[in-house]
């Protein structure tokens, strides 16, 4: 049930991004996301599994039943950051007001070539801060994704900006976490999001939204075997143009004893949880998870 | 299954203890079967656990992009056989 997600299909033809993707680099930002308003409307109408897992989000983070314009909010917070995307891997970020909040976090380990693990997560948006990292200030990034999903947006954002799309270690392989090792070694910068388990991936169970949810062990994990920190991450979208990406210190050293190897995990990957949650709080419109993240299709089963 | 040579049986205790895998005795692996996904179920931690205690162990060095990788890591006996030809 953890791999819904993968199987929801991409919406929205390769025509179709297509003519958004030409409306945004020759109409600019301003009709492009006037545009946003019909493709809202027309997720909110057609995307049946999506609405109703942002219905379900929505009554927890707001605590209280959503009402349909909600949902809309939600769809729309969230086109917006995809078609940024676009203004981003462009060169065209000038159009955006990005603030950073305790960067030296990065810039000091990025000096001193040490390595380190940059957790991030399904709120907000990473692309702000791959671009921002990678192009502006060729920092010494890699991304750990899945590199198959979404492919036509994929190709797309690829042939855009490819020094950004070369980022990418691909998940899935069995070395693909001996060549993280190496990076970290190097002193790169290795980002990966921590809220989806993915297939028979490990995971524990932490105290989220107010319910028990699973989350992957694995980054926590990959951190106390390299001895690497662990650094969080929320690139939020505050509306209009502005964002605002976050980074905070969640551990310069994850240590996990062999025999209580279960338990300290849970305890480190609840931390992240915990953060996830406040910034969740802050931001709920930012939740882009639009899947069954909870289970609830099995709870009304 | 107590045919193991001795070199192999050492991997295999290795691996064992390496990724803390108190319920699997030597015996309960196929030097020939793959030690990951399908056969003992390792994944890619296990895989990136295991190259660190190889190189603590034997002093080898393995890299995501040799060439062999999945090779090396193909079964026991595998990487038996890479160990004992790298760790002269």
């Amino acid at each position: 049930m953890t791999q819904k997600w993968h199987n929801l299909s991409e919406r929205g033809s390769p025509f179709a991004l297509r003519l958004i993707l030409w409306i945004a680099l020759h109409l600019g930002r301003t009709i492009a996301r006037a545009v946003l308003f019909p493709i809202t409307l027309y997720f909110l109408l057609l995307a049946k599994p999506q609405r109703l897992a942002s219905r379900h989000y929505l009554s927890r983070a707001l605590k209280r039943p959503p009402t349909l314009k909600d949902i809309a909010r939600h769809i729309h917070c969230f086109a917006s950051t995809i078609l940024d995307r676009v203004f981003l891997l462009a060169d065209q970020s000038d159009c955006l007001d990005v603030h950073i909040h305790n960067a030296d976090l990065i810039l000091d380990r990025v000096a001193q070539k040490e390595g380190c693990i940059l957790l991030g997560s399904h709120l907000g948006s990473f692309e702000v801060l791959r671009v921002l990292a990678v192009s502006h200030h060729k920092l010494p990034l890699k991304i750990l994704m899945y590199p198959e999903h979404n492919q036509h947006i994929t190709q797309i954002f690829s042939a855009l900006n490819p020094e950004v799309a070369d980022t990418v270690i691909a998940l899935g392989r069995m070395e693909t976490l001996l060549e993280v090792g190496e990076y970290i070694s190097q002193g790169y910068i290795v980002g990966m999001l921590g809220d989806r388990v993915v297939g028979d991936e490990r995971s524990t169970s932490c105290e989220f939204m107010g319910e028990q949810t699973p989350f992957p062990v694995g980054p926590m994990l990959l951190a106390s075997t390299l001895k690497a920190p662990v650094i969080l991450f929320f690139g939020l979208y505050r509306g209009g143009n502005r964002y605002d990406i976050h980074f905070e210190l969640l551990s310069d050293k994850i240590t996990v004893d062999r025999k209580n190897r279960a338990e300290e995990l849970q305890l480190h990957t609840q931390q992240y949880a915990n953060r996830l949650e406040h910034y969740t709080h802050m931001t709920p419109y930012n939740w882009f998870n639009f899947y069954d993240f909870w289970n609830d299709q099995d709870k009304i089963d | 299954m107590n045919m193991m040579p001795p070199k192999e049986l050492e991997v295999a205790k290795m691996i064992l203890e390496t990724l803390n895998l108190e319920d699997i005795t030597p015996d309960d692996i196929d030097p020939k079967a793959p030690l990951f996904r399908d056969g003992l179920g390792l994944d890619s931690i296990d895989a990136l656990e295991l190259s660190l205690g190889i190189q603590k162990e034997y002093g080898i060095k393995l890299k995501a992009n040799d060439d062999n990788i999945t090779q090396i890591f193909s079964s026991l006996r595998a990487l038996t056989s890479y160990i004992t030809k790298n760790s002269q």
